[in-house]
């Protein structure tokens, strides 16, 4: 009994970097631009139908091409900022929300038109990795560590460079960044394009071990709901750790309740963090 | 040979439907300190934020180095040499008092200059060289004057326009500021300094606008300006 509880608990903490690694390109354009991204679920998808392609047609193998993927969905996420998002930016909630939400639309209608909502999946695998008394698959293990490797990339990107100290100061206060140079609208197409990028690459992880549909990012999209409100929406360091809690909890409800409750007790958290907490269990920041 | 380094041209602006300034018109003279005061609510930030372009003008023309900048955006025009320490600093609060600083010295003209200016800025603010690793929002009132001050002058600017330099500061420390102004001054750069402070403002500057419901009320050599009945009535309460 508690070998299996162990075991849930490792193979959710190691889901929950990936969950994260979305969650965190929520958190980041919130952040930087307040706008909330509802195509975020359907760029996710997207992350995942890349791999499947270059996986499938190129037999690439998925962590290399998690490399094309990357500038793919940078620029893919540039192109999403300047046609949907750039025009509203300043305008209230309510525009961003239905500009990022018609973009879902268009890019699930066409992934629908083009793959169907059939189930797919990638056939790939790095065996089993035993410890003890753990037997985890070499994929989960391989997404945790890549997320890990992504997320150290993006504070280093943005604590230590040029852009990326423009894109801090830009969310911190947007009018005094402008009088110090900072370009404005680029800095906030690279914010998009970097959290475009995250949640591709989570979704491309994904892949790695779950069957997945061109609908697939909409649960996922809603659990990065959950996590960024765990962690404080506009922290992305927040985000990362808000997703290690829901990856434990979906290893850890099973055992007492069935599968299907997982969303239940995940939402009525949603909701008792909005109610109580409302920055964040581990606070926002701005 | 005096030379015009920024000119507002019969400038009108506001916000929304309200018109709050009605053609106001001002030079800055280079290297010289220019001071704009006049009451609360009269429109003296406003005119700032329309010269930085953070506000568009309903009309007038703003002329920096002879070109017209008033369709520039704000960055742009930081990249020309313009600069200001905003009314309330505007601080990077979530960022270190080094990035503060760095970002100050953002624009393509200043980057050149970083080394040099972080030096300056340390020489006229030891305090900030100490707390370089703090979160800039942490800092204390008067810390966070001389960083938005610092940041300003990081800039490289041609000119430095100054929101409130002394506002909420102990006389202290607004001595030091208005020292460091006239300091600079020596150094050449060109100041628009707008202040509560009018005693000092005055008899540190070379050129005074008054500003009254967003208009220019009275203008003059800062000397001369001090000395009529008015402005020692209204300003100066003697
Ligand atoms: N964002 C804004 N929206 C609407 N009205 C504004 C805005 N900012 C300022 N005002 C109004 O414009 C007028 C001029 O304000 P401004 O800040 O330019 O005055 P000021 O001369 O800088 O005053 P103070 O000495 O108090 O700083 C005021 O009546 C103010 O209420
Ligand atoms: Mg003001």
């Amino acid at each position: 009994m508690l070998a299996q509880i162990l075991a849930s608990l490792v193979d959710g903490i190691l889901l929950g970097f990936v969950y994260g690694l979305a969650a965190m390109g929520l958190s980041l354009i919130w952040g930087v631009m307040r706008v909330i991204n509802l195509s975020h679920g359907a760029i996710m998808a997207l992350g995942m139908f890349g791999i499947y392609l270059t996986f499938t047609h190129l037999g690439l193998n998925p962590y290399l091409a998690l490399l094309l993927l990357a500038p793919a969905s940078l620029l893919f996420g540039f192109l999403v900022y300047g046609v949907a998002v750039h025009r509203i930016i300043n305008a209230p909630y309510l525009s961003s929300l239905l500009a990022t939400f018609a973009v879902n639309m268009m890019v699930i209608g066409i992934g629908t038109a083009v793959f169907t909502t059939s189930l797919y999946n990638v056939d790939f695998s790095l065996g089993t990795v035993r410890a003890g008394v753990l037997a985890l698959p070499g994929t989960r293990l391989a997404a945790a560590a890549a997320a890990v490797l992504i997320t150290a990339g993006l504070y280093l990107f943005l604590y230590r460079t040029r852009p990326g100290k423009a894109i801090r100061a830009v969310a911190n206060n947007r009018a005094a960044a402008a009088l110090m140079g900072i370009p404005p609208a680029q800095t906030l197409a690279l914010s998009f394009g970097i959290g475009t990028l995250l949640a591709a690459l989570a979704g491309g992880l994904i892949t790695t071990f779950f069957p997945f549909t061109i609908l697939s990012g909409s649960g996922y999209q809603s659990k990065s709901f959950v996590i960024c409100v765990l962690g404080g929406l506009g922290n992305p360091l927040g985000a990362l750790l808000g997703g290690l809690i829901l990856g434990a909890m979906e290893g850890l409800i099973p055992i007492v309740l069935p599968v299907s409750w997982v969303p239940v007790v995940e939402f009525t958290l949603f909701v008792l963090i909005l109610l109580i907490r409302p920055s964040g269990l581990l606070g926002a920041r701005t | 040979m005096m030379s015009t380094v920024l000119e507002v041209q019969d400038v009108a602006s506001g916000y929304g439907e309200v018109q709050i300034l009605w053609g106001v018109s001002l030079r800055l003279e280079e290297g010289k300190l220019t001071t704009l005061v006049g009451s609360n609510g009269v429109g003296k930030t406003t005119l700032l934020r329309t010269v930085t372009g953070l506000l568009r003008p309903w009309k007038g023309k703003v002329l920096f180095q002879g070109k017209d900048i008033t369709r520039l955006p704000p960055h742009e025009r930081a990249n020309a040499g313009i600069a200001l320490v905003p009314e309330g600093r505007q601080l990077f609060t979530d960022m270190t008092v080094a990035e503060n600083l760095e970002m100050g010295a953002f624009s393509r003209r200043a980057i050149a200059h970083r080394r040099k200016n972080l030096e300056r800025v340390f020489d006229l603010f030891p305090r900030l060289k100490e707390r370089q690793q703090q979160k800039a929002g942490t800092l204390s009132g008067g810390e966070q004057q001389m960083l938005a001050v610092a940041r300003g002058l990081m800039a490289e600017p041609e000119v430095l326009m100054i929101d409130e330099l002394s506002l909420g500061l102990s006389p202290v420390l607004s001595l030091s500021l208005f020292e460091t102004m006239r300091q600079l001054r020596a150094e050449g750069l060109t100041i628009l300094l707008v202040e509560q402070n009018v005693h000092m403002a005055l008899a540190i500057s070379d050129y005074a606008y008054v500003l009254s419901e967003g208009r220019i009320w009275m203008e003059g050599p800062a000397r001369e300006v001090a000395a009529r009945e008015e402005i020692r009535q209204a300003y100066l309460g003697m």
